[in-house]
């Protein structure tokens, strides 16, 4: 595992807060969507977790192959997002299928390249049919936003040159999907 | 109706696809798609209610059709896609945890000493070259309330608190003991049962180390055995070194006033001095966040007056630390619980039962399932047959004591058959006229082997005078004693001096004394110059040598003498240790493990007098 371990002085980076977004699909109960935001020493602040979101067969019609943007993105990202008090000021994501967050929110947010593949027999990674996302190697990872929003990289970039966090960057995913699991035991009987 | 062709345009025209982000929601129109779709004749009718198309998306149909003027008007039914987002459920933390630094300038003494140290002392660093782990704490069972539960499953491994709390180590923690420190940390009631040698001390000095630093913990009280006191304070110093430590001993005045002491987070008691401060704990002036109770076996017997003052101290938290949770019966575990949790368990629970409530408040691993790549232990067994002095004393006093049993009738009680039972095994030591001893002539010629390879042995005695007369006989051995008889206060100096002195090839211990809580991994020999009753404690014992750091094989040699008592108790004993092995692995049913008075008894072909039937 990659990880991002910049030293830093606690004091500078007091009130920093970073979210992490996961987007996961069960093969019965749907999608599970959970938000942590940390602090710069990786313990959290908040999180929040939707409901299982089954999609409609209209949806499914209407957003064919773009269904998995539409509701990682535009649903469980934007609904997520809008309850975080603690304000992030970015948004990691393992799921490239939220990136469409972005068309509909100004938080910039970046999938980190790699950090989908710790397999779980859970649940399955939504899918992102895109292959033109922008790539920029930020500190160890590999940061990718939408091609629409790659100014956004300059955002995480000063973020690493100022105030590097002190976190390893892929960790908390794994966090969030053992959370989401608990807070909907039937994911696990499934 | 045959449909030509059909379209629909502009679908995947959606909003945000450009530079600018849309907050907003676009108006919609509603299309009546059941109608469109009602021209497939082969499709599912559309089951849902509407869509809702953004006012950019230009939908159009672009339809040719034979026969068009056969084609009925269609009906139109407005139906919308619901524009909620999706419900969630969240909370914030209630707060940070507000980690005290530890004192910068022990961390920065101690950063040197680690930088000095490129080797493990002892070898018990643990260096590895593999990917950095992650240890993650697991809500225990008993918590039910989901923001409890996610409070643990959200919280940073382990290795990120230590390294952002900047806690320094003497070495590498084993994964195995992170994993313990991850079980402890987040639970009220608990039992880490590792076998001996694998680390609880650091495990739990280490736990209460980050909650006391984390604010979850501000009192500890860990009571161990007498003996053990110097090695906790010890450990402390070595793992905690920012962590005020106050011992609880002198008068009564003094005792009183460290109780008291609220500069001390840690108090360390002893079990015997529970006695003499009962009435102050009794007072209810004493509240603990955690009490931590080290070789929890002593109170095995929940009767015991040392038991009701332990389980009557308010607290918090209740651990339990004990290689040997069962020595004797599940009846001990149950004790044990009873400080943990009272009334959790019960002794008509049926095991398997007992076994499931049990799973989630005990960790227990043994070394051969975390230490694949410690040296292991190898067992001689030194079966050796009595001198012909010792033959005729044993013959004799076998058969006499036999015969006086038997007349005793139903006035038989089991202490009659110890009695027997002791003599015996004393003549298997020596012979009580001559001090003749087919052991200790194996022992002396083992020993000059050993001490030719610059190496040292503990032997290990049940009987202080068998040491006294051991030490007689080994004196070109420059022999220590450590046991009962030793004072507490002289028995680090005794350990200090048969580690560093070079010309003290022997230590003579026994079990009682030298069992527990002893760090003896330098020695790689151990002899068992006569057995105890229970497998339990000649496991502590061995592991004294045997535990983390060990660099050599432990070479194990147990002295028994065939066709004598000793053959028949070791025979039950090994069916004891297969039980207890058994019992953790959940499989079988041990029953009880400790031996019977029917089993006392069957060593000399006795029966069991009538009204006798308590096991012993």
């Amino acid at each position: 595992m990659k990880l991002l371990r910049i030293r830093m002085e606690a004091s500078k980076n007091n009130g920093m807060a970073l979210g992490f977004l996961t987007v996961r699909k069960h093969p019965v109960h749907g999608y599970f969507g959970g938000l942590l935001v940390l602090n710069h020493l990786a313990r959290p602040l908040e999180f929040h977790c939707t409901l299982p979101v089954l999609t409609t067969r209209a949806q499914q019609i209407l957003y064919g192959a773009t269904l998995d943007e539409f509701v990682c993105g535009e649903q469980i990202g934007r609904a997520l997002v809008l309850k975080a008090k603690s304000a992030p000021s970015v948004v990691f994501t393992d799921t490239p299928a939220s990136l469409s967050l972005r068309h509909i929110h100004p938080i910039p947010i970046a999938a980190i390249d790699g950090s989908w593949h710790r397999g779980s027999s859970t649940f399955s990674q939504p899918h992102l049919d895109r292959s033109d996302l922008q790539v920029s190697e930020v500190g160890a990872h590999k940061l990718m936003v939408l091609p629409e929003y790659r100014k956004d990289l300059n955002v995480f970039e000063d973020l690493f040159q100022s105030n590097p966090p002190n976190i390893d960057l892929i960790e908390p995913f794994g966090r969030i999907e053992d959370a989401l699991k608990e807070a909907h035991p039937a994911t696990k009987a499934a | 109706m045959n449909v030509s062709s059909l379209s629909i345009g502009s679908l995947t025209d959606r909003p945000g696809q450009n530079e600018v982000p849309t907050n907003s929601v676009p108006a919609f129109h509603s299309v009546d798609l059941n109608a469109a779709w009602s021209f497939y004749g082969e499709l599912p009718t559309l089951s849902v209610e509407s869509f809702d198309f953004p006012s950019e998306v230009d939908v159009s149909f672009s339809c040719e059709f034979e026969d068009l003027h056969q084609w009925k008007p269609i009906q139109a039914l407005p139906i919308q896609i619901s524009q909620s987002l999706p419900k969630t459920i969240g909370f914030a933390f209630p707060e940070m945890p507000n980690w005290n630094k530890p004192d910068p300038k022990v961390e920065s003494a101690q950063e040197k000493t680690n930088a000095v140290a490129t080797k493990p002392k002892d070898g018990e660093s643990h260096e590895s070259a593999s990917p950095p782990r992650i240890t993650r704490m697991r809500p225990p069972g008993d918590l039910v309330r989901l923001e409890d539960r996610l409070y643990y499953v959200l919280q940073p491994p382990l290795e990120t608190i230590v390294q952002s709390a900047k806690l320094t180590f003497p070495f590498q923690p084993f994964p195995y003991q992170m994993e313990g420190i991850a079980f402890l940390f987040p639970r009220a009631a608990a039992i880490l049962a590792d076998e001996m040698g694998l680390g609880k001390t650091m495990q739990a000095i280490t736990t209460i180390r980050m909650l006391l630093l984390s604010n979850e913990l501000s009192n500890v009280l860990l009571i161990c055995p007498k003996p053990l006191v110097t090695n906790w304070v010890r450990e402390f110093r070595q793992w905690a070194p920012e962590i005020p430590v106050a011992v609880i001993e002198g008068d009564s005045h003094k005792r009183h006033w460290i109780w008291n002491n609220p500069q001390a987070p840690v108090k360390i008691a002893n079990y015997e001095l529970m006695m003499r401060d009962r009435e102050l704990i009794d007072d209810g002036s004493l509240q603990f966040d955690l009490v931590v109770l080290d070789e929890a076996q002593r109170i095995k017997n929940r009767n015991s007056t040392t038991s009701e003052i332990v389980r009557s101290i308010p607290r918090s938290r209740s651990w339990a630390l004990t290689g040997t949770p069962i020595e004797n019966s599940v009846e001990d575990l149950v004790s044990i619980f009873e400080f943990l949790s009272p009334g959790y368990l019960n002794d008509d629970m049926h095991l398997k039962s007992m076994g499931k409530a049990t799973r989630d408040y005990v960790l227990r691993r043994t070394k051969d399932k975390v230490l694949t790549d410690m040296p292991p232990k190898l067992f001689r067994a030194a079966d050796l047959d009595l001198t012909a002095e010792q033959r005729a004393s044993y013959k004799s006093a076998e058969e006499e004591g036999i015969i006086q049993l038997n007349e005793m009738g139903d006035s038989l009680t089991i202490q009659h058959v110890f009695e027997l039972v002791l003599r015996l095994k004393q003549i298997c030591n020596f012979d009580p006229a001559t001090g003749a001893s087919a052991k200790l002539e194996r022992l002396e010629a083992d020993l000059e082997e050993v001490a030719a390879s610059g190496q040292k042995a503990i032997i290990f005695s049940q009987w202080v005078e068998t040491l006294d007369v051991l030490t007689e006989k080994l004196a070109k051995y420059n022999p220590l004693q450590y046991h009962g008889r030793i004072a507490s206060h002289k028995r680090d100096g005794v350990i200090d001096q048969f580690k560093n002195d070079p010309s003290c090839k022997v230590i003579l211990m026994s079990y009682g004394a030298g069992a527990v809580g002893l760090n003896l991994q330098f020695c790689h020999y151990v002899f068992l110059f006569d057995r105890w009753w229970n497998p339990a404690v000649e496991d502590q014992a061995i592991n004294r040598a045997h535990r983390l750091g060990v660099k050599q094989p432990v070479t194990v040699t147990r002295m028994m003498s065939v066709d004598t008592i000793e053959q028949r108790i070791h025979d039950v004993l090994e069916e004891k240790r297969q039980l207890f092995q058994s019992l953790f692995a959940e499989t079988g049913t041990p029953g009880n493990l400790g031996l019977s008075q029917k089993e006392i008894f069957g060593l000399f072909g006795l029966t069991l007098p009538k009204l006798q039937t308590k096991a012993a």
